[in-house]
C-alpha cells in the first residue's frame, strides 16, 4: 500500500470535492466583499498610521502579542477517519510515510502565514523600535521558532498520557513566548544564546513522556476538529451540510441556557444556547470580543475607533450566523414535537441577542473618550445596534429563502 | 379498529423507491397498556416500519395514526404521542445527560417538577446518577444507550416505539428496562419493540408481528403465532424459525 499516495488522495478529496464547490458560492456572497472592503479599509488605516505613528506606541508588547500565537500555534491535517484504526493498524510501522506529507503542509503553510504577517508589521516595527533587530536575522528566529513548535506539537500529539499532552502543551506556550520576548527585549546576542538553551532543554524534555508508535485516536480526534474547522468557515459563507465541531466542556458556563423559559417553544433555544457555550463559535466571539475592545479603547478618542468598533460587531454577527445552521441535520428535531418555524425563530433570536450582548460590553471602551464626545460615542452605540437589526433581519430573510426543514 | 387504539397503521407501503417499496400492504394496531413486538430478520423492513411511524419516511400507500391522529393533520401532537429508542444511541456531544433529559422534558411539555422527579428515579434504576452532569462524548457505548431510554421515559407520551434496545446494555442495564417497560405497560403506555432476542422478548410481549420481506407473515398473541406456525410447546424462536424458513 503506498501510503503517500493515500493521503495525497484523501487530501485531494477533501479539498477537491468537500471544499472547493463551496468557493464559488463564497465568492459570490455579499459578505466575502464586505470582507474585501474591510481589507482595503485596513490597508488605508495601517498605511496611515505607518506614516504618522503615535509617540509612545508600545511596538514591542505588540510584536509580542501577534508573534506569540503565531509562532506557537500548530497543527497537522492527516486526513485519518475513523474506520483507519482497522484498516490502517497494521501498516502502523509504515506510518511515517503517510505523515510526512502532513508534517510538510502543517509546517510550510504555516511558515507563509507567518512571514507574511512579519512582513506587514515590518515598517511599522522598524519605525517604531529604538534598536530594532535586523530583517532577516528576526525571520530567521521566528522560522526556528515556529519549527521548534511545531515539533513539540507534534510530539504533544503522540504522547500517551493526557495529562502529559496538556502539561507539555502549556510548557511549549512559555517557552516559545520566554524566547519571543527575549529576541524582542534582549540584545541580539545575548537572546540567541538564551533561545538556543532554552531549545535545546525544551527538545531534551520533549524525549522523556512515553509515546504511541501513532496516537490513532488522537489523531482522528484531531483530524474531526480541522476540517470541521474548515467547514466552519465555509458555513459562514453558504450553507455546508455535515459540520462537525469540537466540542468544549466548559463546566463553568454548564447554567448557561438554564433560565430559558420551560416550555416547548424554547426548547430548541436551551439546546441551541448548551451547543453554543460549548462551541467554537463562543471562542472566537470572546476572542474577537477582547481585540474589540482592546482596539476600541486605543482609539477611543478618534473615528477610527468607532468605525473598528462597527467593524468588530459586524464581525460578531458573521461569525453568530453559524448559529443558525447548528444542528440543521439532527434527527431529534424532525422526531421531538418541535413547533413548526420554532427553530428559525430561536435561532434568530438568539443570535441577535448575543450579538447585542456583543455590541453592548465592546462599546464600553469607548466611554473614556470622556464626556466632549458623549454624543459620538451615543451615535456609535445606535450604530452598533443598527447592525445587530440588520443582521438579525438578513438572517431571517436567508432562513425564509433557502431552509424549509423545520416546516 | 379500537376507538381508543394507540398506534393504527392500515395497508401500509412504502420504501425508498417508488418503484420497489419495502413494506407491503402493512396492517396492524398496539391497543393502550400493551406491548407489541416486531420482529423480523435483517432486512424484513422493521426499521423502515419505525422510520415511517416516526413520520421520518411518508408512506406511498396506506395510512399510520397515532391517539387518531394522522402526522400531516397535527405534527406536534402526533409527535407529543410517541417518543422513540434508537438502535444506535444518537446523542447531541455538546450536551451532558441531564442536559438531553431537561431538553427532551422542555420540548415535550413535561411540568419541571415531573421531570425532576423523573429524572432522579431514571437516573438511579439506570445507574446514571454519577455520570449526570458527563458530556455524552465521555460515556461508553451502553451508557449512552441508557441516555437513549432515559429520555423516552422522562417524556412519558403514550407510544414508545423502541428499536433493539439491548444492544450495548449489561444484564443488570436488561434487567432495569425491561422491568421499567412492565410498569409502564401497566400504567397504561403502549410499547412498540423491535428486537431480535426473542427468548427475552417473549416473555415481555402481549403480542408479535412478524414481518419477512416486507409483508406480515403471522401476527397476535404467542399462541396464535404458534397456531400459525403449526408448532406445539415451541419457543418463539423455533416458531418464527419455521415461519420464515422456506420463504426466501
Amino acid at each position: 500500500m503506498d501510503l503517500m499516495k493515500l493521503r495525497a488522495e484523501r487530501r485531494s478529496r477533501f479539498w477537491g470535492k468537500e471544499v472547493l464547490p463551496y468557493l464559488g458560492y463564497v465568492l459570490q456572497s455579499g459578505v466575502a466583499a464586505l470582507m474585501l472592503f474591510a481589507l482595503i479599509v485596513f490597508s488605508a488605516w495601517y498605511t496611515s498610521l505607518v506614516q504618522h505613528i503615535p509617540a509612545g506606541l508600545p511596538i514591542r508588547w505588540i510584536m509580542l502579542v501577534l508573534f506569540v500565537p503565531l509562532t506557537v500555534n500548530s497543527s497537522f491535517r492527516t486526513y485519518l477517519a475513523p474506520a483507519d484504526t482497522v484498516f490502517l493498524l497494521p501498516q502502523e510501522s509504515r506510518m511515517k510515510s503517510y505523515f510526512q506529507g502532513s508534517w510538510t503542509s502543517g509546517v510550510v503553510y504555516k511558515l507563509l502565514g507567518l512571514a507574511l504577517i512579519f512582513l506587514i508589521s515590518w515598517p511599522i516595527y522598524v519605525r517604531s523600535d529604538g534598536q530594532p533587530k535586523p530583517f532577516w536575522l528576526f525571520l530567521l528566529v521566528l522560522i526556528a521558532l515556529k519549527l521548534l513548535a511545531s515539533y513539540g506539537c507534534w510530539k504533544e500529539l503522540r504522547m500517551v498520557s493526557r495529562r502529559a499532552t496538556f502539561a507539555y502543551r502549556v510548557l511549549r506556550y512559555v517557552v516559545l513566548a520566554l524566547c519571543v520576548a527575549a529576541w524582542i527585549w534582549q540584545p541580539a546576542g545575548r537572546s540567541l544564546i538564551f533561545i538556543v538553551l532554552l531549545a535545546a532543554t525544551y527538545t531534551a524534555a520533549l524525549r522523556l513522556p512515553a509515546k504511541h508508535p501513532v496516537a490513532w485516536e488522537r489523531l482522528i480526534a484531531q483530524e474531526k476538529v480541522h476540517s470541521g474547522r474548515v467547514l466552519m468557515v465555509l458555513g459562514w459563507f453558504v450553507n455546508v451540510p455535515g459540520r462537525e465541531q469540537r466540542v468544549y466542556a466548559r463546566k463553568w458556563l454548564s447554567w448557561a441556557g438554564n433560565n430559558i423559559p420551560w416550555k416547548p417553544e424554547a426548547a430548541y433555544r436551551y439546546l441551541l444556547m448548551k451547543s453554543f457555550v460549548r462551541s467554537d463559535i463562543l471562542g472566537i466571539v470572546l476572542r474577537v470580543g477582547i481585540l474589540a475592545a482592546f482596539l476600541a479603547w486605543w482609539q477611543r478618542g478618534s473615528n477610527v475607533g468607532i468605525g473598528i468598533y462597527w467593524f468588530f460587531v459586524f464581525l460578531a454577527g458573521i461569525q453568530l450566523s453559524s448559529l443558525l445552521r447548528f444542528h440543521s441535520e439532527s434527527f431529534w428535531l424532525h422526531v421531538y414535537p418541535i413547533a413548526p418555524g420554532s427553530r428559525r425563530r430561536n435561532a434568530i433570536k438568539l443570535a441577535f441577542q448575543i450579538q447585542l450582548t456583543f455590541a453592548a460590553v465592546t462599546w464600553l471602551p469607548l466611554l473614556g473618550a470622556g464626556l466632549e464626545r458623549m454624543g459620538t460615542v451615543l451615535m456609535a452605540l445606535l450604530g452598533g445596534i443598527v447592525l445587530c437589526l440588520l443582521s438579525r433581519f438578513f438572517a431571517s430573510r436567508k432562513k425564509t429563502e433557502d431552509d424549509e426543514d423545520d416546516e | 379498529m379500537n376507538g381508543n387504539t394507540v398506534l393504527d397503521i392500515q395497508g401500509l407501503s412504502g420504501g425508498y423507491s417508488l418503484n420497489r417499496p419495502v413494506l407491503h400492504d402493512v396492517s396492524f394496531q398496539v391497543n393502550p397498556g400493551e406491548m407489541v413486538g416486531l420482529i423480523g430478520l435483517n432486512g424484513a423492513g422493521k426499521s423502515t416500519t419505525m422510520k415511517h411511524i416516526l413520520g421520518l419516511m411518508t408512506p406511498q400507500k396506506g395510512e399510520i395514526r397515532v391517539r387518531g391522529k394522522k402526522r400531516d393533520e397535527d405534527s406536534e401532537t402526533y409527535h407529543g404521542s410517541l417518543a422513540f429508542v434508537p438502535e444506535s444511541p444518537l446523542l447531541y456531544d455538546d450536551m451532558t445527560v441531564r442536559e438531553h433529559l431537561e431538553f427532551t422534558a422542555r420540548a415535550y411539555n413535561v411540568p419541571r417538577g415531573d421531570y425532576e422527579e423523573r429524572a432522579d428515579r431514571l437516573s438511579r434504576i439506570f445507574r446514571m446518577q454519577d455520570k449526570m452532569d458527563s458530556l455524552s462524548t465521555q460515556l461508553s457505548k451502553g451508557m449512552r444507550q441508557k441516555v437513549m431510554i432515559m429520555c423516552a421515559f422522562v417524556a412519558r407520551p403514550s407510544l414508545y416505539i423502541i428499536d433493539e434496545p439491548f444492544l450495548g446494555l449489561d444484564p443488570l442495564g436488561i434487567r432495569s428496562l425491561l422491568d421499567f417497560m412492565v410498569e409502564l405497560k401497566e400504567g397504561g403506555s403502549s410499547i412498540l419493540l423491535s428486537s431480535h432476542i426473542l427468548s427475552t422478548i417473549e416473555n415481555y410481549c402481549d403480542r408479535f408481528v412478524v414481518l419477512h420481506q416486507g409483508s406480515i407473515i403471522a401476527q397476535g398473541t404467542l399462541e396464535a403465532i404458534e397456531a400459525q406456525a403449526g408448532t406445539t410447546g415451541a419457543g418463539l424462536e423455533d416458531m418464527f424459525y419455521t415461519l420464515v424458513q422456506g420463504r426466501d
